[in-house]
């Protein structure tokens, strides 16, 4: 996708009035006008106009953003900086090629279809944890529901646990699905962050296909930015929806029988991809509410305002110690929250922000919704 | 360009990380929130007052233009370098240094975000009233250094009314303080109330004390929508006659509601030709009574609806939308010029009636936005730069305004400043004789015009 002229003329309509720099985590954590969205646009209008070159400079300008959208929430007049930083990726990829670590993550995906470079077959590996695994370990030839794991949670050990319980889930709802195993192939988000869309459309033919072998109608993804990823750039007419959204719809019609758990103070944190760009909020919160004896909290910044936990948008490939900067910000207004627990539901947020609790050795639980959920299944 | 033995010079004072020469890194210090850009030849961040006194000796000896720059969200080309330098940027200069309960005052680093000084003194049951719609961004140093004023100024004044006292940095990097945390003090020239407002031009402001007031228990806010702007203007001038004084009375005519009608959440009612926004503070029990007063002004000069704000958070939704109509502007065109005039409230009225002759003679598309209530109108002009013939027609608009403004008793800003935006204006209000004074202690201070050069002197 080129930069169109119309996208251009949109730098246009950015005002300068400034509005973006409070929501911006980047800029907050920085404090140099280029790293706003503000200055970003500019950067990019700049461009447009001749004045700078595609640098290694403007590489790093470019690479400093999480994508997480939290400016075009505030915009006045509608700009998305979010939007305008992946062309600038993709102008800047094209222009001078890819930068090693971006080049490496874009040959992972496209030959081993996954982001670790791992034997994809390695996919289902998480599965040999699970007591009572069925014989066909849930790779069945048909099933109504396609169970999308998502590369993260497939190979982190860390948040492994998020498939495993939303198995035990689904077994529990009675729900009749599939893991894809090895035929899952990485949904091709990363690649539009690191500014090589055009390869989207190898992983996005093939997982459908994938999909449509098994019969599935409806696919449940437990990662946001895969649910979005399905959402705006695969062709299908099939139902996608996000485990909070599945499993809000299981606890209603009382498929999910739970039970109370002890009285526990749970924050929830919004991830960016399930929140401002999948506009689910509600459906993880009314999962919360609905276990007896958790009482949720709110965070200073939440829904649409809510702070990036530092996990998006490829900043910890591009700036490692600022995202971890950004991630410790987010422990710290979690902490202020006076919540005993963070529940969110994304393995990147999970992970992001487990990693920095415990760097900052920190007693803070960090948990996955399907967590919540499983500690309060009836046995 | 800076020759590279003073670069390295000034590199030295505040690290590889605070020094800039790469257009790139320059792009985003052109602008401000005016329409004009202009780009510096560095851009320099310090973190003490002791840095932009080394920085200023080296300007100093090497006649280096150097502009001040806060958040950047200001409206008249206050701070772009339009004769290049150095553009010295405030926002890594960011420590709130003391709350002083005793003396009721805040002492702050100029990068410190005026919002956040709101939040943390409201934690101990204060208040710092100047709301300029950028708050949540903009920066004391930038408040100081153009007089931010904002809706409660009605009530409260601006930004000069909480300055208490000083630390400045002169041209030549020599450090003084002006005024002290007293309140009384008549000591000699009022050097504090000369650098406020005062653009730049005469010295760097590196810290400021600022007056606190205890936060009022409650405040409570309400929309009266009336079937022209005439009336709103009229209901204006009676509300203030009567001795009521409301912390905001801000009015806003078709052109921008239209703009702003659903802007975060906000619901401004549809058939509104023109309203008021009115925010009374007070006891709990005052601010009923408050309201319910205005209301009666409003409903007798011919309001045809009042609503009141149902919670905090709705309020907080109608005040965050006026806040964006700067930005919500450029849905609907390619450039806005936000005027500043001020009339005494009592010509509200007629200088209203004024501007839309104006922008019917110059076919112009013009939205009215005024803090009614002190006199204070930003007329938004719709328009687009690049196209030459229109801008002409602009400036003629602009320029009968002022003069019917001045005729009125008013002045050319009340809170922007006269930056690149309107100095061209200055005689309209000024004599000859005047504007030689501010020379002569622009002079004094500045004797090598290096400081925010070429902006309104």
């Amino acid at each position: 996708m080129k930069l169109e002229e119309n996208a251009f003329e949109e730098f246009e309509r950015c005002a300068k009035c400034g509005m973006c720099l409070a929501q911006c985590p980047v800029y907050q954590e920085i404090l140099l006008e280029k790293a706003s969205p503000r200055g970003k646009i500019q950067l990019a209008k700049f461009y447009k106009e001749g004045r700078v070159d595609l640098s290694e400079r403007a590489r790093d300008i470019f690479g400093q953003c999480l994508l997480c959208g939290a400016c075009a929430t505030v915009c006045p007049s509608g700009m998305k900086a979010n939007e305008i930083v992946i062309r600038m990726r993709e102008e800047i990829a094209r222009e001078r090629g890819l930068d090693e670590r971006a080049a490496r993550l874009v040959s992972s995906i496209v030959e081993s279809h996954n982001i670790s470079e791992e034997d994809n077959v390695e996919r289902g590996d998480w599965r040999e944890d699970l007591k009572d695994l069925p014989s066909h370990g849930y790779e069945k030839e048909r099933a109504e529901v396609a169970y999308f794991v998502g590369c993260v949670a497939s190979f982190f050990p860390m948040v492994q646990r998020i498939p495993q319980n939303m198995t035990r889930i689904l077994d529990r709802a009675q729900v009749d699905f599939a893991l894809l195993g090895g035929e899952e192939w990485c949904c091709g988000f990363p690649l539009l962050a690191a500014g090589a869309p055009e390869k989207i459309r190898h992983m996005s033919r093939h997982n459908l296909e994938a999909v449509k072998s098994l019969g599935a109608e409806k696919v449940v993804f437990s990662c946001p930015s895969c649910y979005r990823t399905w959402k705006e750039h695969y062709d299908t007419q099939m139902e996608l929806c996000h485990t909070s959204e599945y499993i809000h719809e299981l606890i209603r019609s009382e498929r999910l029988p739970l039970k109370p758990l002890d009285p526990v103070r749970v924050a929830y944190h919004d991830s960016c991809d399930l929140g401002r760009h999948g506009g689910i909020y509600d459906a993880p919160r009314k999962i919360i509410q609905s276990i007896p004896g958790v009482t949720l909290v709110e965070l200073e910044h939440n829904r649409a305002g809510s702070l990036c936990c530092g996990g998006g948008g490829n900043l910890e490939m591009a700036a490692p110690e600022l995202a971890g900067k950004l991630a410790k910000a987010k422990i710290e207004e979690i902490q202020q929250s006076g919540a005993d627990v963070v529940v969110t539901a994304c393995q990147q947020c999970v992970r992001t922000m487990a990693t920095s609790a415990r760097r900052q050795k920190l007693d803070l639980k960090v948990m996955d919704i399907t967590e919540l959920v499983v500690n309060a299944l009836k046995d | 360009m800076l020759e590279r033995k003073i670069q390295d010079e000034l590199r030295a004072i505040v690290g590889g990380d605070g020094f800039f020469v790469d257009p790139e890194d320059l792009a985003s210090y052109s602008y401000d929130a005016f329409v004009r850009e202009f780009m510096p030849d560095a851009a320099i961040l310090p973190r003490s007052t002791e840095e932009v006194s080394r920085i200023m000796k080296v300007a100093y000896r090497e006649g280096i233009k150097v502009v001040a720059r806060g958040a950047g969200t200001n409206l008249s080309g206050n701070a772009v370098a339009r004769q290049g330098g150095i553009i010295m940027s405030f926002t890594r200069m960011n420590r709130i240094v003391e709350i002083d309960i005793r003396n009721r005052c805040a002492v702050v680093q100029p990068g410190v975000v005026n919002l956040a000084l709101q939040k943390e003194v409201k934690k101990r049951g204060f208040f710092y009233p100047p709301d300029p719609a950028s708050m949540a961004v903009c920066t004391i140093g930038g408040n100081v250094a153009l007089n931010a004023g904002g809706p409660r100024a009605v009530k409260y004044g601006v930004t000069r009314d909480y300055v208490m006292s000083l630390e400045v940095v002169l041209a030549n990097g020599e450090i003084i303080r002006t005024g002290g945390k007293t309140v009384k003090n008549v000591s000699g020239y009022d050097l504090t109330r000369l650098i406020v407002g005062s653009e730049g031009t005469l010295g760097i402001v590196t810290e400021a004390t600022l007056r606190l007031i205890p936060l009022p228990q409650a405040t409570k806010t309400l929309l009266a929508l009336f079937s022209s702007v005439e009336e709103v203007a009229e209901t204006v001038s009676a509300i203030v006659s009567a001795g009521i004084v409301p912390t905001t009375l801000d009015l806003m005519d078709r052109v921008i509601i239209d703009v702003i009608r659903d802007v975060g959440g906000a619901s401004f009612p549809p058939n509104a030709a023109a309203l008021l926004l009115i925010e009374v503070d007070g006891d709990e029990d005052s601010v009923d009574k408050q309201g319910q007063r205005v209301a009666a002004f409003c409903r007798e000069r011919g309001a045809v609806q009042i609503d009141a704000a149902e919670t905090q958070e709705e309020a907080d939704r109608l005040w965050q939308a006026r806040r964006s109509v700067g930005g919500a502007i450029y849905k609907v065109t390619p450039s806005l010029i936000v005027e500043d005039a001020v009339v005494p409230v009592s010509e509200l009225p007629r200088i209203i009636r004024r501007i839309g002759e104006l922008s019917k003679k110059y076919n112009l598309k013009v939205g009215v936005l005024a803090h009614a209530g002190d006199g204070n109108l930003h007329p938004d002009i719709m328009t687009d730069v690049r196209n030459e013939e229109e801008m002409e027609r602009v400036e003629k608009f602009i320029h009968e305004m002022y003069e019917e403004v001045i005729a009125l008793g008013g002045t050319l800003s009340g809170e922007h400043g006269i930056g690149i935006g309107k100095e061209k204006y200055m005689g309209l209000e000024f004599s000859e004789r005047a504007l030689d004074l501010m020379r002569g202690i622009k002079k004094i201070f500045d004797p090598k015009n290096i400081l925010n050069p070429g902006s309104f002197l």
